[in-house]
């Protein structure tokens, strides 16, 4: 089945306006899950099942977001920012995501920028060419 | 006012599918309030209906094990206004159900006629809510509930 | 049980926003199911309170010109933390838009400064005589209710 990147970006936002209870034009590829669409915790579950359904493939829940339990672990995160570990763990469970900037000042309230409408168009791409 | 808002389940498909019907009436207190002098069932009461409802379905599917509660309202349509003496016949369909949560949609009904359309997200917080402070046993599925689902198994499988 | 699910206005701006509080107490039975152990406010009462509360700036604004403001439609209702007796939910709605008919609010409720629930809502208000000319004294005696239900609460 060959769908273009236009097509999967339309189901995506039609599927995001549906979850966040937000208009069609307040979505973006630019647009932040978590600041300009105000997605939480609970959304991301609603996402994943969305998008699951919507595209026929498998989505771990935490190749697509942060987990819970990572974002409260010392393991992972000290002083507000990610440790050495925690990009790592980031890296291999989010491979479609480009950490390189992030890595430069990796403070855990900014993580929230960079899960993009675009990243989540490029992570189902990447799903359905597999 | 007590907190049971389904009387009995009439179909019960475990992991699946649910059906429960309410009985409204005039017992009820807070009909008085809303409104005197013409009492409907709130919307919200309704909510609630189908929360249990679909509450029980999963709770069940996963063998009460976890405390099920509502985590979020993805959407509720109301279209009909419920008086005393109706009957609502209260449909909820699991459409997924995953370690962390389940999705259900489901529909209200009275004599055929559409009432509501509610999509619900419950959330299992013994695997989320992390540091938050509530007791160990499973204060969710308690006594009540519980005595709804034994009191419809033993008929199915007479039924069949 | 009565079933009034906020206490006090304390904003109210006609058209506009409404803010208002609902303690919550032991005093309530229906905590004695919900939770056995452990009482919280369900969160579908949360929703009753937004929209009693969203229902009274309709009122006030449209100068209760119809005796039924009822819940349409819920949208996007998000649940963060729970209500204990003691605590008292601080309930602010925004309106979108009033019309005579309909109107819709961006609400959230929040204890002790952290935001416990954020919802959408569309209200729909109506006369019974719409329908059956033979209800118009019910909607007044609805209508008398509600404005001294206002006064009560602080809402004018």
């Amino acid at each position: 089945m060959t769908i273009s990147r236009d097509e999967i970006f339309a189901k995506v936002r039609e599927n995001l306006v549906n979850a966040l209870g937000v208009d069609s034009d307040e979505v973006t590829g630019q647009s932040t899950l978590m600041g300009d669409l105000d997605a939480e915790s609970i959304d991301f579950l609603d996402i994943v099942f969305r998008l699951e359904k919507e595209f026929d493939i498998k989505i771990p829940r935490e190749e697509l977001f942060p987990a819970e339990d990572m974002l409260n672990n010392s393991k992972y995160v000290e002083n507000g920012k990610l440790t050495p570990t925690g990009l790592e763990q980031c890296k291999s469970s989010m491979p479609h995501i480009d950490f390189s900037e992030f890595e430069k000042d990796p403070d855990v309230n900014k993580m929230g920028d960079l899960f993009t409408v675009d990243v989540i168009v490029k992570y189902v791409e990447g799903k359905i060419n597999a | 006012m007590r907190w049971i808002w389904i009387d009995k389940f009439v179909e019960f498909e475990p992991g699946r599918r649910a059906v429960a019907i309410k009985n409204v009436t005039m017992a009820e207190e807070h009909l008085h309030d809303h409104f005197p002098g013409f009492p409907t069932m709130p919307a919200s009461l309704m909510i609630e209906a189908m929360a249990q409802t679909s509450g029980i379905l999963v709770g069940h599917a996963r063998d009460f094990k976890e405390k099920v509660i509502l985590a979020k309202v993805v959407k509720a349509v109301f279209s009909r206004i419920v008086r005393p003496g109706d009957q609502l016949r209260i449909e909820a369909v699991i459409d997924n159900i995953a370690d962390e949560a389940a999705n259900i949609t489901g529909t209200i009904h009275c004599e055929d006629q559409l009432v509501a359309e509610i999509a619900l997200i419950f959330s299992h917080i013994d695997q989320n809510l992390a540091g938050m402070e509530f007791p160990e046993e499973n204060f969710v599925f308690n006594a009540q509930f519980m005595e709804l689902l034994s009191c419809y198994i033993p008929s199915k499988t007479v039924q069949s | 049980m009565r079933f009034i699910l906020l206490d006090k206005v304390t904003e109210l701006l006609p058209g506009r926003k409404i803010s208002a509080i609902k303690n919550l107490s032991l005093a309530e039975e229906y905590l004695a199911d919900h939770f056995p152990g452990f009482p919280v406010m369900p969160g579908v009462l949360m929703i009753e309170a937004l929209v009693q509360t969203a229902a009274m700036l309709v009122r006030v604004t449209n100068n209760f010109s119809h005796s039924m403001v009822i819940l349409a439609q819920a949208d996007n209702v998000k649940y963060k933390s729970f209500v204990k007796p003691g605590n008292a939910l601080k309930i602010s709605l925004e309106a979108k838009n009033i019309t005579s008919m309909d109107s819709s609010f961006t609400g959230t409720a929040c204890v002790d400064g952290q935001q416990v629930v954020s919802a959408r809502l569309k209200l729909r208000h109506f006369n019974l005589a719409d329908d059956d000319q033979s209800l118009a004294a019910t909607d007044r005696k609805i209508i008398e209710e509600m404005k001294h239900r206002a006064q009560l609460l602080g809402a004018c």
